[in-house]
């Protein structure tokens, strides 16, 4: 495993008391792997994708669980000499990411000659072989962030990720700000690099059809917890969890016919005061009292295979089809008034 | 993006002044600056209303001693609390009695300012078109203006008036205001409920007064406090000049009277300190007070 | 470019826009329409002269753009009082207020972006609490009040400083710039130059503080921390890079205003500027030089504001550079 993440846990102090972004978050990543990180807005993946880059807001705080990028356990302190050098980020809107007021290969050249031990001109000549990497022209070397397109930008924030031959790429809704068209051509050459450079990824984003057609490995959060993973085809032809049934049912799958779009009723909790029991009840058209009473299970990726977060796993062949009925997802749970 | 994970809250619109008024009224309770801001300003209203009983000398009267000398430049003590001008008369009468012309000076102009940047703004970023054309076309021009050397050549040519005084401020303020309210009427105008509104076919003014308007107040406000400030210290500053009204006792005729007698040379810092002072206190009294609401009616992502 | 015409004529007209105000001021305020330019102390050549140049037995609309001519030719009349060309007399003056502007702008901004950049980076400390408070209470005070204080202080007082004026009595110098760079110019520079300076420090230290505290919360400079870039690194090539665009401009747009309010600290240091002259020339009803004072103040200001405007375009590559593609 090049990444594991265990237990993490995030913290923010805001007005409103402490927001729990993360509360208990475990998976990790095989060695050449593309791990997609799936969930709603807010449901604190990019928190945690951040977090291991040592990058949190000033209110924010990692309030427990292990981090370890090849068995070597990182934090605030530690990651450091990691950052870019082994494991890059790759933003989702590179338009802000990049400083306005200098060309993208002079930033290029600066991460190579600040962090990597390039002269100015080997670092040069390494642009021009990654923006051809990433399909963009050497010309475009000389121009400023705001001379890219959307999808240049990407391209360009890509060939900055890769720029000290990392291992390890945290890709965080890489896709989202693009339309269609160019969607499919960004993902086409993040599959085409991942497996010419043998990186390991780690895919975050809430759209179930770019994790379908781009990763090996899906890993579901909700409400700061992750609630089930395993191979991506195993959880997407047969999932486990009642959220994955339904976030399924939302997204119009790209292999196949598009389904009926079944919107899931109603909204995460409150991150302040999470609900006692499993965060998903309140929305859950099969929860139980049990459900809400007892604390959740979190699922524990470590381990081999599928799992999932919920009491009723056992069940999950006669769940599935119905979770398949608009009609289902129409009836509020029982247990849903609060 | 900043990265905080505060819920957001959405800046609910206003249909009517009375939520506006409210959240208005609450700013300084949350603002310990604006608090104090509003604090000093009650203070030196109850000194200008008060005047009279504060200080029973005639600011303007030449004092004279028991021996029948005049009381020219004495040191503060008893009898006078900052002592007496190099004619005589009572610097602490004059100062408390200086309150009125300042409060006056600075109230009537950022009651101008704040009404003709407001209805400009309002007009302007509303119906575009011509009249806003015209409208920013003047603005330019009053911007362009030097400010202190016109208040000058128009008191020095028009005569020294207090009014003249605030007149040319006036001119001269009106325009910041009348461009920020303007964007943000650009701004408003472009919104859901608006548009709703005029669907449902509400007349402009209707929809000027009741929905956008409400809104607008807070910055009206802000430059309002703002504009006291700078009628004070431009008051002060041509009457400094030797161009103020003469028979008005102000700050700025203290400091033009103690400079034009040496009191610098002479170490009279009861004389000159304590106007300063003054000035200081009404015009950070306003900044605190515009500072307050900028940062409640139009909040940036990072706290303070 | 496009865009530098467009700013350029925009500026023009503004300018135009404040002459003519002028024209129409001069010539209403007056007794007659022909006191802007004559008055009994100029004799009867002189009066001759000013007639003919002015053409002032003309109808008003044709003395405008006589007017418009003699400006553009640097023809403002003659002075009432010293009976020289006012051209002459403000060209002699101009230097100092230049001089004065200029060190003090420099003065302030130089602090005020060191200890505004300093203030953001101590965020959250008592430091900056009492800080800002203190920084306005500087931009309430009157200009020319901290000078009276100043100047009791370390000139009356302490003997320091001189008490005014821009040269000690007595010295001659061979030509201007010898006086200009001579000890006893800057020393009686220096008063004035704090005092002012002490004043404008405000506004680039909020806009600095503001600038950096905006800045460092851009992705940018998340992105810069996740490379693993120094904090020093991010502060100052990156941060403060973005910071300054608005704080250079404004100090463009400084000169300008400087120029104008300038007047009340020249008058309190008997400083023999342009401000000064301006106010002198007001109060003995001057009148051409009066205007003449007054235009060539409003010609900075109009100059420096189109130079801010090209600063901005030149500084910041998205004006500079346009959209590509």
């Amino acid at each position: 495993m090049i990444l594991e993440v265990a237990g993490l846990q995030i913290d923010y102090a805001t007005r409103a008391g402490t927001v729990h972004a993360v509360d208990g978050a475990s998976f990790s990543v095989p060695e050449g792997r593309i791990v997609g990180l799936v969930g709603e807005s807010g449901c604190g993946k990019t928190t945690a994708v951040r977090a291991i880059m040592g990058v949190l807001a000033e209110n924010g705080r990692r309030a427990g669980g292990r981090v370890a990028f090849k068995g070597q356990p990182i934090d605030e302190t530690t990651t450091r000499r990691h950052l870019w050098r082994d494991i890059a980020y790759v933003p989702q809107s590179a338009m802000s990411s990049l400083d306005p007021v200098y060309t993208v290969g002079s930033q290029l050249v600066e991460v190579m000659t600040r962090r990597g031990a390039f002269s100015r001109s080997a670092a040069r000549a390494r642009a021009v072989e990654l923006f051809e990497l990433v399909g963009l022209s050497e010309s475009r070397l000389a121009d400023y962030p705001h001379q890219f397109s959307g999808g240049m930008r990407q391209r360009a924030a890509i060939a900055m990720a890769l720029a000290l031959h990392p291992s390890l790429v945290l890709a965080d809704e890489p896709v989202t700000a693009l339309d269609v068209i160019v969607q499919r051509q960004i993902l086409d050459m993040l599959r085409g690099l991942q497996q010419r450079l043998k990186l390991s990824m780690v895919l975050v984003t809430h759209d179930i059809s770019v994790v379908a057609y781009l990763c090996d490995e899906v890993v579901v959060m909700y409400a700061g917890q992750v609630i089930e993973s395993g191979p991506v085809r195993e959880v997407l032809a047969r999932p486990r969890h009642p959220y994955t049934m339904g976030l399924r049912n939302a997204f119009p799958d790209l292999l196949s016919d598009a389904l009926e779009l079944v919107p899931i009723e109603g909204s995460p909790p409150d991150l302040a005061q999470p609900p006692p029991g499993c965060r998903f009840a309140p929305r859950c058209p099969f929860a139980m009292v049990t459900c809400r009473a007892m604390p959740a299970l979190i699922a524990d990726s470590r381990a081999e295979g599928h799992v999932s977060a919920c009491l009723r796993d056992g069940e999950v062949e006669q769940l599935r089809p119905l979770a398949l009925d608009p009609v289902t997802w129409q009836r509020s749970s029982s247990y849903a008034a609060s | 993006m900043a990265e905080r994970a505060e819920s957001a809250l959405p800046a609910a619109p206003a249909s009517s002044f009375w939520p506006v008024l409210r959240r208005m009224a609450a700013m300084p309770l949350r603002d310990p600056f604006a608090f104090t801001g509003l604090v000093i300003y009650l203070f030196f209203v109850l000194v200008a209303l008060f005047a009279d009983q504060l200080a029973t000398t005639d600011p303007m009267e030449i004092l004279f001693t028991k021996a029948g000398k005049v009381a020219a430049n004495t040191a503060p003590g008893a009898e006078f609390w900052l002592g007496t001008t190099n004619l005589g008369r009572d610097i602490y009468a004059q100062l408390v009695h200086g309150t009125r012309s300042a409060l006056a000076v600075g109230l009537s102009a950022a009651v101008i300012v704040a009404t003709v940047g407001t209805v400009v703004g309002l007009v302007s970023g509303y119906f575009g078109g011509a009249a806003d054309a015209i409208l920013m076309r003047i603005a330019d021009m009053a911007l362009s203006l030097p400010f202190l050397p016109f208040v000058i050549v128009l008191t020095g040519f028009l005569g020294a008036s207090t009014s003249n005084i605030v007149l040319a401020v006036a001119l001269l303020l009106w325009p910041n205001s009348a461009r920020v309210i303007r964007s943000q009427v650009l701004t408003l105008r472009e919104r859901a409920y608006v548009e709703a509104a005029r669907v449902t076919g509400a007349s402009a003014s209707r929809i000027l007064f009741v929905h956008i308007a409400p809104n607008i107040l807070p910055l009206s406000f802000v430059y309002a406090a703002i504009a006291i400030g700078w009628a004070i210290i431009t008051e002060a500053s041509v009457s400094f000049l030797g161009f103020g009204d003469p028979d008005n006792v102000s700050w700025g005729m203290m400091l033009q009277d103690a400079f034009a007698s040496q009191a610098l040379s002479r170490g009279q810092y009861a004389w000159f300190v304590p106007p300063g002072i003054c000035i200081i206190l009404v015009v950070v009294a306003g900044f605190f007070i515009s500072r307050g609401y900028e940062e409640v009616f139009m909040p940036r992502l990072r706290g303070r | 470019m496009r865009l530098i015409l467009e700013r350029f004529f925009h500026n023009a007209l503004a300018l135009l826009a404040v002459i003519t105000i002028l024209f129409f001021m001069f010539r209403l305020m007056p007794g007659s329409p022909l006191a802007a330019f004559i008055n009994e102390n100029l004799n009867a050549d002189q009066q001759q002269a000013m007639l003919e140049q002015f053409g002032l037995d003309r109808p008003l609309w044709q003395q405008y753009f006589i007017y418009l001519g003699n400006l553009a030719r640097g023809e403002f009349g003659l002075s009432f009082f010293q009976r020289r060309p006012v051209t002459t007399i403000l060209l002699e003056v101009l230097p100092n207020s230049l001089i004065l502007t200029l060190s003090s702008l420099i003065v302030a901004y130089i602090f005020g972006v060191l200890a505004g950049a300093w203030l953001a980076w101590k965020r959250g400390s008592w430091v900056e609490r009492a800080a800002v408070p203190a920084v306005l209470a500087t931009r309430a005070a009157p200009e020319f009040w901290i000078g009276m204080v100043l100047l009791a202080l370390l000139s009356f007082n302490v003997g320091w400083f001189p008490s005014g004026g821009a040269s000690s009595p007595g010295l001659a110098y061979s030509n201007n710039w010898e006086r200009i760079f001579s000890l006893d110019y800057l020393h009686h520079l220096a008063l004035p130059v704090l005092t002012l300076a002490l004043y404008l420090q405000g506004l680039p230290l909020l806009l600095m503080r503001s600038n950096m505290l905006e800045v460092m919360h851009e992705e940018f400079v998340t992105m810069a921390r996740m490379k693993g870039f120094s904090e020093w690194r991010i502060v100052l090539h990156h941060a403060a890079r973005n910071a300054l665009l608005p704080v250079v401009t404004a100090f463009a747009l400084g000169v300008g205003l400087s120029m104008g309010g300038n007047v009340v600290v020249e008058t309190v240091f008997s400083w023999p500027g342009i401000g000064r002259m301006l106010v002198q020339a007001v109060s003995v009803h001057d009148y051409p030089l009066a205007q003449g004072a007054f235009l060539m103040i409003a010609m900075v200001l109009a100059l420096m504001n189109f130079v801010a405007d090209l600063l901005y375009m030149v500084l910041d590559p998205r004006v500079s550079h346009g959209r590509a593609g």
